[in-house]
């Protein structure tokens, strides 16, 4: 009998993103694999229950592809203290907000991990934590009798990443180490998409083993600045300006001006079909001054 | 003594004086007034403090210059590091934060030092103000040290008789047993410093008390902006001032953008 070939995980942006479904809860990494959350967005998936911070996140729920959030943290950066459109779709209620911190949320996708019903934390025993997200129970440990919240698990359907690369056989290795929350999120998650700036050669990744971060993705997407405009370790450095101008536009919606917004997400995450479309409308010229160094 | 001192660089004197050498000094987002706190000490006297921007922390007592970065995150600017958090759990070792300081801000502060980035408002799923979450500071305030309130502004809207929610527990309702009869092993907040004053906490019930005013602020003009009626002394000292060994060090080798002389 034949023993067949080993598979290739890799696949290309557009299959990746369909692993998205609406309703899903997709947790998303750092760096920040913005090349599938366009795709997603261009999708048009509603009602996710998202797991992320900052901009992308805001990016998400501009575009109408959100219904809950688990985020310890939606600041705007560039001096505005809370993302706009996470702002303003929470102040309207038509995002709920899983209220939690950072040691709740490696709890919750500990427990996912572990397979437990809960996992004990002691940050936010006092606070109003629990009263505002009732998934969170205070409780007395039957060992000491000490005060704690019980955190429940966090299950996502989907883990999406960004890396420096991988083999073809989702085999992930970072630059610059993988951000903190990232293997939490693959551990806890059902599948994990890694996109990479360059998928290497297994005797690549065979030369160093320990450098391995992530051994088994479930999919590998290569995708050369897959992080813009965010930056990739190793790579490139954020793009403020671009940054600064989705947030400006962003802030305008949030006011009531939604046009500069509308133009945005159809100029960079709507129209252009695939990544290699979308890095045309950015420019050769753009990218290449963003080397890191 | 130099008189052009601004407020910020006046907290950022104050706070500096304040820590201690060897100690862990982490930094938040959106402090700049800390951001120069920590260098300042640094430089002044702390050659074995750890620094720790977001996940990135350092030791930089060997450079001459420590001007404030733009973005913690980008390379370029965290340079410096000897580690990052992010390899690992950031709060797997809280058991060895009692060398750790924190600095906490807030969308509202109370008088027993609870703090609030959940929102304003009294419905949650449509809050009147959304805040940007409480970060890591449930935890941090819970294991470390000390930790210290600092405010960017200092306003009724701000510090306020209750939170309408609290992100983190300092000494809850009062008294100093609050935060022993909760298990919470961190010492808590120890001042809470504004563009106008510097506050401490009763040593009984652990309500805010106005400790000094800085250099051309009134008792009388604090109160008037703090939504609660604060501890006083009989005879309120003013901030004790940067010498100019201090601002000399804290406007070439800290701030040479003079960031907190704009602010």
């Amino acid at each position: 009998m034949e023993p067949g070939q080993r598979e290739s995980r890799v696949i290309d942006e557009v299959t990746a993103a369909g692993w998205i479904e609406d309703g899903m809860t997709v947790a998303v990494g750092s760096p920040t694999p913005m090349a599938l959350l366009r795709q997603i967005i261009r999708r048009g998936v509603k009602n996710l229950t998202v797991i992320d911070v900052g901009l992308s996140l805001d990016m998400l729920i501009a575009a109408g592809c959100v219904r809950k959030v688990v985020s310890y943290y939606a600041g705007g950066g560039f001096g505005v203290p809370v993302a706009p459109a996470f702002r303003a779709a929470a102040q309207r209620g038509d995002i709920q907000v899983w209220e939690c911190e950072e040691g709740v949320v490696t709890s919750s996708l500990d427990a996912a991990a572990q397979g437990l019903p809960f996992l004990p934390w002691r940050g936010g025993v006092g606070t109003s934590l629990p009263d505002v997200n009732p998934d969170l129970k205070v409780f007395q440990d039957p060992i000491g009798g000490e005060t704690l919240l019980a955190v429940p698990p966090t299950k996502p359907d989907v883990a999406i990443l960004h890396a420096a690369m991988s083999d073809a056989y989702g085999n992930v290795q970072h630059v610059g180490g993988p951000g903190w929350l990232d293997l939490f999120m693959q551990r806890a998650a059902d599948r994990t998409i890694v996109q990479v700036e360059k998928v290497v050669a297994n005797e690549e990744i065979r030369k160093d083993p320990w450098a391995t971060t992530i051994a088994g993705a479930d999919a590998v997407v290569r995708v050369p600045y897959g992080a813009y405009p965010f930056y990739s370790r190793g790579f490139y450095v954020q793009d403020n300006v671009h940054l600064k101008t989705y947030l400006d536009a962003s802030t305008a919606a949030a006011g009531g001006a939604a046009a500069a917004l509308d133009a945005y997400l159809d100029r960079y995450c709507r129209e252009p079909a695939t990544h290699a479309d979308y890095l045309e409308r950015i420019g050769i010229r753009r990218l290449l001054e963003l080397h890191e160094y | 003594m130099p008189s052009d001192a601004s407020a910020q660089e006046i907290m950022a004197v104050f706070l500096a004086r304040d820590l201690k050498d060897k100690e862990h000094l982490m930094v938040g987002v959106a402090m700049p007034v800390v951001e120069a706190a920590v260098r300042l000490a640094h430089l002044m006297h702390g050659p074995n403090m750890d620094l720790i921007f977001f996940g990135t922390r350092m030791n930089v007592a060997h450079l001459h210059s420590l001007p404030l970065p733009a973005f913690a995150w980008d390379h370029r600017v965290v340079r410096w590091a000897e580690s990052y958090s992010d390899t690992g759990h950031r709060f797997a070792d809280v058991r060895h934060w009692r060398k750790r300081v924190f600095f906490i801000g807030g969308v509202q502060v109370d008088p027993h030092g609870n703090t609030n980035l959940i929102g304003v408002g009294p419905d949650h799923a449509k809050l009147r103000f959304r805040g940007p979450g409480s970060v890591g500071t449930p935890t941090l305030s819970t294991h470390v040290g000390r930790y210290y309130i600092v405010l960017n502004s200092h306003s009724p809207r701000i510090l306020v008789e209750r939170c309408d929610y609290r992100s983190t527990f300092g000494w809850g309702d009062g008294g100093a047993d609050a935060r022993r009869k909760l298990g919470l092993p961190g010492g808590g907040p120890r001042y809470c410093v504004t563009p106008l004053c510097v506050m401490d906490f009763d040593d009984e019930d652990k309500h805010l008390r106005l400790r000094s005013v800085h250099p051309g602020v009134t008792p009388d003009e604090v109160q008037a902006q703090t939504g609660f009626p604060l501890r006083r002394l009989p005879d309120t000292p003013v901030t004790e001032a940067p010498t100019d060994e201090e601002l000399h060090v804290l406007r070439t080798r800290v701030d040479p953008g003079g960031r907190l002389r704009r602010m």
